[in-house]
């Protein structure tokens, strides 16, 4: 199709196309004017000179971050986080839309799916508030639980300790989100051609071979973009969640880069630094992007571009 | 027909929808302390007009009354022409500084805690131009020249907040006592629940030493105390851990310690700091100090408190005796009494308590002020002895009478205010909702008392004082090397370092082993070193030679 052509299709569809402009402008506002300030990481950011008056600093920021002594400790906590919750997280979801595509009662599969999304909607303050309550050694009904069935002699503490933390971590995120995101998985089901079913039915396929030769192919297109795109925030492990929940008990462990960035911008005021670790995470989450879809497309033929 | 309509319908979404994203993108109010102007802004004080002035004051958790227009608010603005609007801060206060001149959305006024990184991020701002200086005008306000002046400051802060810009003056220190009797004495120190002392047959006042301490919390564990079926925690703190960490003057006298040979160095290096960090250590393992004290919030540790759960508290008096209130009320006997006095590490038995008091609020002008002469004039009627005593006791005739030349307060307010537990009835005729931090030096007990204060809390304060306070307090005025450090060229590069001290040693006490937790403390020692300790150090004690510095302290 050519320039000119495309131009008069649009023309023709135009009230269609108006439709996108908030979405552009939504963009271009959140998305691509914040991109002018990343030079603040490049900058010794002063209030007087601002984003454009600041004298340059050149790398010193990102040499900062790599001398400080725990970087390798962030790098590493952020990654060992988001690969548990990239590979749960990612896997959950599927699963539960596989189970919930199973049940043959309305009633309950759309009682089950709205339970499972509404948590999505509850902000982390009120889970992690919620947890706290229920998870407390002092009086919590998850302790008072395991204490009063004897299936432990001491209270446990669960928050404020290593060794319950990615549990606590991985398991209270698929609870917040496996419903949201299965959202799209019911949809690609939803799409599967039924005769597919009826073939392998008169081919002998129980319920397990359907799901295995017929739902799973069918919805591998979307699990793999959406794979591409969960890769994409590896170096994000969860700002909120992770605020909430860490704490000194558990910070060897789970001390983040995004926690570390808007600790060092907003408490100590190292806007430059804060923004020279955030361009970092981005770079990286970008390179893996470019990397999980390459493979993507070398190994399955589906890809983001 | 139907096409047409529906392509006019098509159309009216798609602008609704984009002009719902635009408006979405527009500042939706003027909410936070924002220089946007009222209608009356602009006119200049002592013309008549009445000129609105927005104040940030920022101290977490401050809060107004419910209506716009207090009869405090009122008489100030008669006398100044200046109506005031408050921002309050809700979450941290370091926070807010840097965001607002960050963001640049700045009050007219700013006000807030003149200690740690609230003052560092002021002082910086100050550098950076983005304060009013004031000396010029100051001369035409003898309230405000007399708070900064030189005698009236502590001296080392003196030299970071006000002769650090040469002629000129951007910071208006502030609540620093005037005299030797306003010295407020917060009494931080450890409280047990009597009744609890009783059961575990402990006398509160025998417990001195650091091995006491633990011997008196591991009794109060093994005793398995109960209340309404939930365990007794021995020790405990209110939100973030404050102010558990306060056993740390049974190790070591402040932040700076003599290296014994006449030199300086930070107490994180020293030995008693592994001592202090393995003490903390042993109580959190034992289950002796309450694990959640440092990420708990304080409604969540005030309930606890309520529920009488908490047989140790940490903290000074009046919070202990505010969040205990209710639970003393229902159960008679179990209010919290002073440990101790406890031993503290290298001061003399009859040594005089060392309080840190320096005041605590600092005021500045910002450059987005509207009108400067009427801040001014405000600021100096609100340090005048007159402003004063229209903030703290209300108005004369209303709210309180001079009886033999000092105020007493007019019993239906007294009794107005002492009923009302929520605090608001007090807010809402003016007190409490951020003047007071304006008032210049602290004069409370000088002009006449605290008139509003409750009697049994007085009461217990004073028995309080009593036992803690046997020989007195003196108010530190030596130079403190944390100030001078700050203003070493090495600073840049080892603050932060140096801002992670506190999250270190939280970590390092819940290390599973003691040899964890001093690894721990060595990583950031290195760092520190790494990041310029040592010649910032040798700054320090370069420009500290010959003078006084503050080697015991206790937190106040």
């Amino acid at each position: 199709m050519t320039a000119s052509l495309l131009w008069k299709r649009i023309w023709r569809h135009r009230l269609f196309y108006l439709f996108l402009l908030p979405g552009i402008v939504w963009f271009f506002i959140f998305s691509y004017v914040p991109l002018f300030g990343i030079q603040v990481a490049f900058r010794d950011f002063r209030f007087t000179g601002g984003f454009t008056g600041s004298p340059w600093a050149g790398l010193k920021y990102f040499r900062q971050f790599f001398d400080y002594y725990l970087a390798g400790d962030l790098i590493r906590n952020t990654l060992i986080i988001s690969a548990m919750k990239l590979i749960v997280g990612f896997t959950m979801p599927i699963v539960l839309a596989i189970l919930l595509n199973e049940v043959r009662s309305l009633k309950f599969k759309k009682t089950v799916q709205t339970l499972s999304y509404l948590p999505y909607f509850v902000s982390w303050v009120v889970v992690v508030t919620l947890m706290q309550r229920l998870l407390t050694p002092y009086g919590g009904p998850v302790n008072d639980f395991l204490v009063a069935s004897g299936a432990v002699k001491d209270p446990i503490q669960f928050l404020n300790n290593t060794t319950w933390f990615y549990q606590i971590i991985v398991g209270s995120d698929v609870w917040k989100n496996i419903g949201w995101n299965s959202i799209i998985y019911m949809a690609a089901i939803a799409g599967i051609d039924q005769q597919l079913y009826e073939a392998a039915k008169i081919d002998g396929a129980g319920r397990f071979r359907q799901i295995w030769h017929v739902t799973l192919p069918g919805i591998r297109g979307i699990s793999v973009i959406l794979f591409i795109l969960a890769t994409g925030s590896l170096m994000s492990a969860g700002f909120e969640q992770l605020l909430l929940l860490n704490g000194p008990a558990t910070a060897a462990i789970g001390s983040v880069l995004d926690v570390h960035v808007i600790n060092s911008g907003i408490s100590e005021g190292r806007l430059s630094y804060a923004a020279a670790v955030g361009l970092f995470q981005s770079v990286i989450a970008l390179i893996l992007i470019l990397t999980v879809n390459r493979i993507a497309r070398k190994v399955s033929d589906v890809s983001l571009f | 027909m139907w096409n047409k309509r529906l392509k006019l319908a098509s159309a009216l979404l798609a602008a609704s929808l984009m002009g719902g994203a635009l408006a979405g993108c527009t500042s939706g109010g003027n909410n936070g302390g924002g220089n946007t102007g009222s209608s009356d802004s602009g006119g200049s004080a002592g013309t008549g007009k009445t000129v609105t002035l927005k104040i940030l004051h920022n101290w977490n958790g401050s809060s107004g009354g419910d209506v716009d227009m207090t009869p405090i608010a009122k008489a100030i603005e008669e006398k100044t022409g200046v109506k005031v609007e408050f921002d309050y801060t809700k979450g941290s206060e370091v926070e807010k500084v840097n965001t607002i001149f960050a963001t640049q959305d700045l009050p007219d006024i700013y006000t807030g805690p003149a200690w740690g990184g609230e003052l560092d991020g002021i002082i910086k701002a100050a550098n950076e131009d983005q304060l009013v200086d004031i000396s010029g005008k100051l001369a035409n306000y003898p309230n405000l020249e007399k708070e900064i002046a030189k005698e009236n400051m502590p001296p080392a802060l003196y030299d970071k907040a006000e002769g650090a810009f040469g002629d000129k003056r951007y910071l208006l220190y502030q609540n620093q006592p005037a005299t030797d009797k306003d010295a407020m004495d917060w009494l931080y120190g450890f409280y047990i629940r009597k009744d609890i002392a009783q059961k575990v047959g402990v006398d509160p006042q025998s417990v001195k030493t650091k091995d006491d301490l633990y011997s008196l919390l591991k009794k109060i564990k093994d005793a398995g105390l109960k209340e309404n079926g939930l365990p007794v925690i021995p020790l405990g703190g209110f939100h973030s851990g404050w102010a558990v960490t306060i056993g740390n003057t049974m190790f070591y006298g402040a932040d700076y310690a003599d290296k014994g040979d006449g030199t300086l160095e930070h107490s994180f290096f020293t030995k008693a700091y592994e001592d202090y960090t393995l003490y903390y250590r042993k109580l959190i393992s034992e289950g002796l100090l309450d694990p959640e004290a440092f990420t708990q919030t304080d409604p969540i540790a005030n309930e606890k408190v309520q529920q009488g759960r908490i047989a140790i508290l940490a903290a000074h008096y009046p919070a202990i005796l505010d969040a205990s209130k209710e639970y003393v009320k229902a159960h008679p006997g179990s209010d919290y009494v002073p440990i101790g006095p406890l031993e503290r590490a290298g001061a003399e038995p009859n040594r005089p308590a060392d309080l840190a008091i320096q005041g605590n609020n600092v005021t500045a002008i910002t450059k987005a002020c509207k009108n400067v002469d009427a801040a001014l004039k405000l600021l100096d009627f609100l340090a005048s002895d007159e402003g004063f005593k229209l903030v703290h006791y209300g108005i004369e005739g209303v709210h309180y009478d001079m009886v033999n030349g000092k105020p007493v307060a007019k019993k239906e307010f007294f009794d107005k205010f002492a009923t009302d537990t929520t605090g608001k009835a007090k807010k809402n005729e003016g007190f409490g909702i951020g003047f007071e931090s304006m008032t210049g030096q602290d004069r409370t007990n000088s002009l006449g008392g605290d008139i509003w204060a409750d009697q049994d809390r007085i009461a217990a304060m004073e028995n309080a004082r009593k036992i803690l306070r046997p020989n007195g307090i003196k108010v530190i005025s030596a130079y403190n090397p944390g100030d001078v450090i700050s203003k070493s060229p090495e600073w840049d590069s080892l603050k932060p370092s140096m801002d992670q001290i506190s999250d270190v040693w939280q970590q390092a006490i819940f290390a599973k082993s003691d040899a964890d937790a001093l690894k721990i403390l060595n990583a950031l020692r290195d760092q520190m070193k790494k990041t310029g300790y040592d010649d910032a150090m040798k700054y320090v004690n370069d420009n500290l030679k010959g003078k006084e510095v503050v080697k015991l302290g206790l937190p106040n």
